[in-house]
């Protein structure tokens, strides 16, 4: 006879009788073999008497209330691959964006010292990513946008309007 | 969509003042806007002489440049890193933070107001 086990939420099977011996079973285990129509618990099982641990409380509700009926493989069938992403190595969350390249630019180009608050934001982010508080970098990430949003607007659009009234003024 | 929209509009923006600071000398111009901070305090500002320094780059004056605006002429490979780091931010968030570390950006900010001082102290 074939066993499922699903212990502690993990799934595992087909096993013989030897091989669920070998696994350290608690009586949290849920059982299935062919001919029971959904998951037992290991403890309904009368074969399987003394070969689990008994432990004390509810037996873990992993299986309960998600009835799942295991597609029994002949076991020389091999194993379903990993899925793909499975194996690739695991991305850190993105940095926010740090606005620089904005900051650099009219800091450099529009001749209106606030470029500078904009860096200063733009450290912000990059600080607080690196402490791990992604909410504050998001924050700091906005607040330096609309700084070089205002930056470039007064230096591109505005500086041109603003020349022609400070010459006007005769400096 | 978003994206897209805003790297139709640097490009166009980019081509128009290509073409005037291109054709336009700075130095001679009367058109082109004066520094408003250096209008009203007396003092050059970090941004003082770029126009001059993209002219002179776009006639290969690369020297010239640097005498204009020498914050400009370190700005531009920095600007440039920065844009390719932005391409990669969700691709390789690792890269995107060692671009953006705060270390790079205090020396940027370091050498910024460095420039702004001593180009007010030695009239560069």
């Amino acid at each position: 006879m074939q066993y499922w086990i699903n212990h502690k939420g993990v799934q595992s099977g087909p096993v013989d009788l030897d091989a669920l011996k070998q696994m350290g079973l608690t009586s949290a285990a849920y059982v299935w073999h062919e001919g029971l129509s959904d998951w037992v618990s290991i403890t309904q099982v009368p074969e399987l008497e003394g070969m689990y641990e008994a432990v004390e409380g509810n037996p873990s509700g992993a299986v309960m209330g998600q009835p799942y009926q295991p597609q029994p493989q002949p076991a020389s069938q091999p194993a379903p691959q990993q899925p793909q992403y499975a194996e690739q190595p695991v991305q850190p969350e993105p940095c926010p964006p740090t606005n620089l390249v904005w900051a650099i630019i009219s800091t450099v180009l529009c001749c209106i010292p606030t470029g500078i608050v904009a860096i200063f934001y733009a450290l912000k982010v990059s600080n607080k990513y690196r402490e791990g508080d992604i909410e504050g970098a998001k924050r700091a990430s906005e607040v330096g946008a609309w700084w070089c949003i205002a930056t470039i607007i007064l230096g591109i659009i505005c500086q041109p309007f603003l020349s022609m009234l400070t010459m006007s003024l005769g400096h | 969509m978003r994206r897209s929209l805003i790297i139709i509009l640097v490009v166009a923006a980019l081509l128009v003042f290509g073409v005037i600071y291109y054709a336009i000398d700075p130095s001679t111009s009367t058109v082109l806007p004066r520094c408003t901070f250096l209008s009203l305090t007396g003092y050059k500002c970090p941004g003082c002489g770029s126009q001059r320094a993209i002219h002179a780059l776009m006639h290969g004056d690369v020297v010239g440049a640097f005498k204009f605006n020498a914050l400009l002429l370190i700005a531009i490979p920095w600007i440039a890193l920065c844009l390719y780091g932005e391409t990669q931010r969700t691709r390789n968030p690792r890269l995107y933070a060692r671009i953006n570390a705060p270390m790079l950006m205090w020396l940027f900010l370091v050498l910024t107001v460095l420039w702004w001082l001593l180009r007010n102290i030695f009239n560069w």
